[in-house]
């Protein structure tokens, strides 16, 4: 694709997708590692110096996605704001889409689904679903970390617990959002905006249709 | 045959021997701050009336052990013999144990600050010499009695008739610890008054989260199962009804997001 396409429109700056493939690195890096600890069959990877490594991984995963939020908010703060405002606004369509969604992601059946802004609902969900986990996944997580022995075990234990939720809660989230990226049939286009910044403008009609007027209004 | 240690405080000198011979077999080295056991005093009543409590203190080997449930890499696990071995070439000092242990016994070691490398500490029920027959360093090093080692029945009877003695003179709050605390511990004590004059919990409760642990953790396979379930279903069945779809748009010649 090239840019100076009259076709294309920039839907992503470099900086958002620079956020964003860099938050990816860290995440994958805490997946992993945050599940040899979290699942019996692969506590084989955490044991003795071996578990180590594994341990130090996930302070490196927690240091990456810091380092993704932070450049995000140094070289792009309203690129930032103006996606947290969209990710916290949730209006009566949002709830339509919903209701919408299965018949599309299943049947093509897409006549439901009401016009969408620069991220439709199920997008919207997805970062809205990160962004709070994130927040409870390093409250907990600096506790466990930097805590132990000076807090109370009780807040330790429960840090542990809700450590273990939010991850299974964004989890369940990213499997989706990977399956949308890569397999689903229908959704090649989004792909492309993460890598390369850019949309058809065919495509943003037919599916951010609220996002296309506000970008070219009547 | 379950293993146990008692441990009689109303003998207890507090001379130190067990603590010191146990630093010598568990090699420790001069100036290291780890604890395999310690020794601790606890003072009770107002002046006139004051007392010393002593107490040996060191991991009680529960059989409901949640150091043992919460390990990560099964460094922590009972012998056949009942007590609670912690396998230092197994942990990774993640520390969950010292968190989680309701008398808050085991002492991590963090050598890295960042990475979180380290190494847990509790006594080891001396498992090398009493594999081999021996009894446990501490009992053999307590030159007044106060520490017996030997088989758990056995010292129960013999815990039970001593605090019976110690009421029969006048010592009313004697009392056994650890009989049925925690499904049994596998130390057990004569104490002349309550646990918790000891610094010890009256009651000492196996922590809730552990349990709930093991719920969420089948809620995180679900939640993974199903979604990965969903996906592979969403997959053929939308591929089927996409390509059918685009199919036909391209036989009408007005087929949209492709160029």
């Amino acid at each position: 694709m090239r840019k100076n396409d009259k076709e294309l429109v920039t839907v992503f700056s470099f900086v958002q997708r620079l956020v964003h493939w860099v938050n990816f690195l860290g995440f994958m890096l805490l997946l992993f590692t945050g599940a040899f600890l979290f699942a019996p069959p692969l506590q084989g990877m955490v044991v003795g110096p071996a578990g180590w490594l594994s341990r130090a991984g996930h302070r490196w995963g927690v240091i990456i996605v810091a380092a993704a939020v932070l450049i995000y908010l140094l070289f792009n703060p309203k690129g930032m704001l103006r996606s947290m405002k969209e990710i916290f606004t949730w209006r009566k369509t949002d709830w339509k889409w919903l209701r919408a969604a299965p018949r599309y992601y299943f049947y093509g059946e897409e006549s439901g689904m009401p016009p969408q802004g620069r991220f439709n609902t199920g997008q919207k969900s997805f970062y809205l679903v990160y962004v709070l986990t994130l927040i409870v996944l390093a409250a907990t997580g600096l506790i466990m970390w930097l805590g132990k022995g000076s807090v109370s075990p009780a807040l330790f234990q429960w840090s542990v617990l809700l450590h273990d939720l939010a991850a299974i809660a964004i989890t369940a989230f990213f499997l989706i959002h990977l399956y949308l990226a890569t397999f689903h049939p229908a959704m090649r286009a989004a792909m492309d905006a993460m890598r390369f910044g850019f949309l058809p403008k065919k495509y943003l009609r037919h599916h951010h249709a609220r996002y296309y007027d506000e970008l070219f209004p009547k | 045959m379950a293993k146990a240690m008692l441990i009689d405080t109303s003998m207890c000198l507090f001379c130190n021997a067990c603590s010191v011979e146990c630093k010598q077999q568990n090699k420790v080295p001069v100036g290291k701050n780890v604890f395999y056991t310690q020794m601790q005093i606890h003072e009770e009543g107002k002046f006139p009336k004051v007392r010393q409590l002593f107490i040996k203190r060191a991991c009680n080997h529960c059989t409901e052990a949640a150091c043992v449930d919460v390990c990560p890499t099964g460094a922590l696990y009972h012998h056949a013999d009942g007590y609670v071995v912690l396998d230092q070439n197994r942990c990774n000092g993640c520390g969950y144990c010292s968190q989680f242990c309701p008398f808050q016994i085991p002492m991590l070691e963090i050598k890295d600050a960042f990475t979180g490398a380290g190494k847990s500490y509790k006594c080891t029920f001396c498992a090398d010499r009493v594999g081999q027959g021996y009894e446990t360093t501490c009992s053999a090093a307590c030159p007044f009695g106060a520490i017996t080692f030997g088989d758990r029945e056995n010292l129960l009877a013999k815990g039970k008739d001593r605090v019976k003695a110690l009421q029969g003179r006048g010592v009313k709050d004697a009392r056994l610890y650890g009989e049925k605390e925690l499904g049994g511990l596998n130390v057990l004590y004569v104490l002349e008054g309550k646990a918790s004059l000891y610094g010890l919990p009256d009651v000492p409760r196996y922590p809730v989260i552990p349990k709930v642990r093991d719920v969420v953790r089948g809620l995180g396979y679900a939640a993974v199962g199903a979604t990965v379930i969903g996906a592979g279903l969403n997959w053929v069945i939308a591929r089927r009804n996409i390509r059918a779809e685009e199919g036909l748009e391209e036989e009408e010649g007005k087929s949209h997001e492709k160029k």
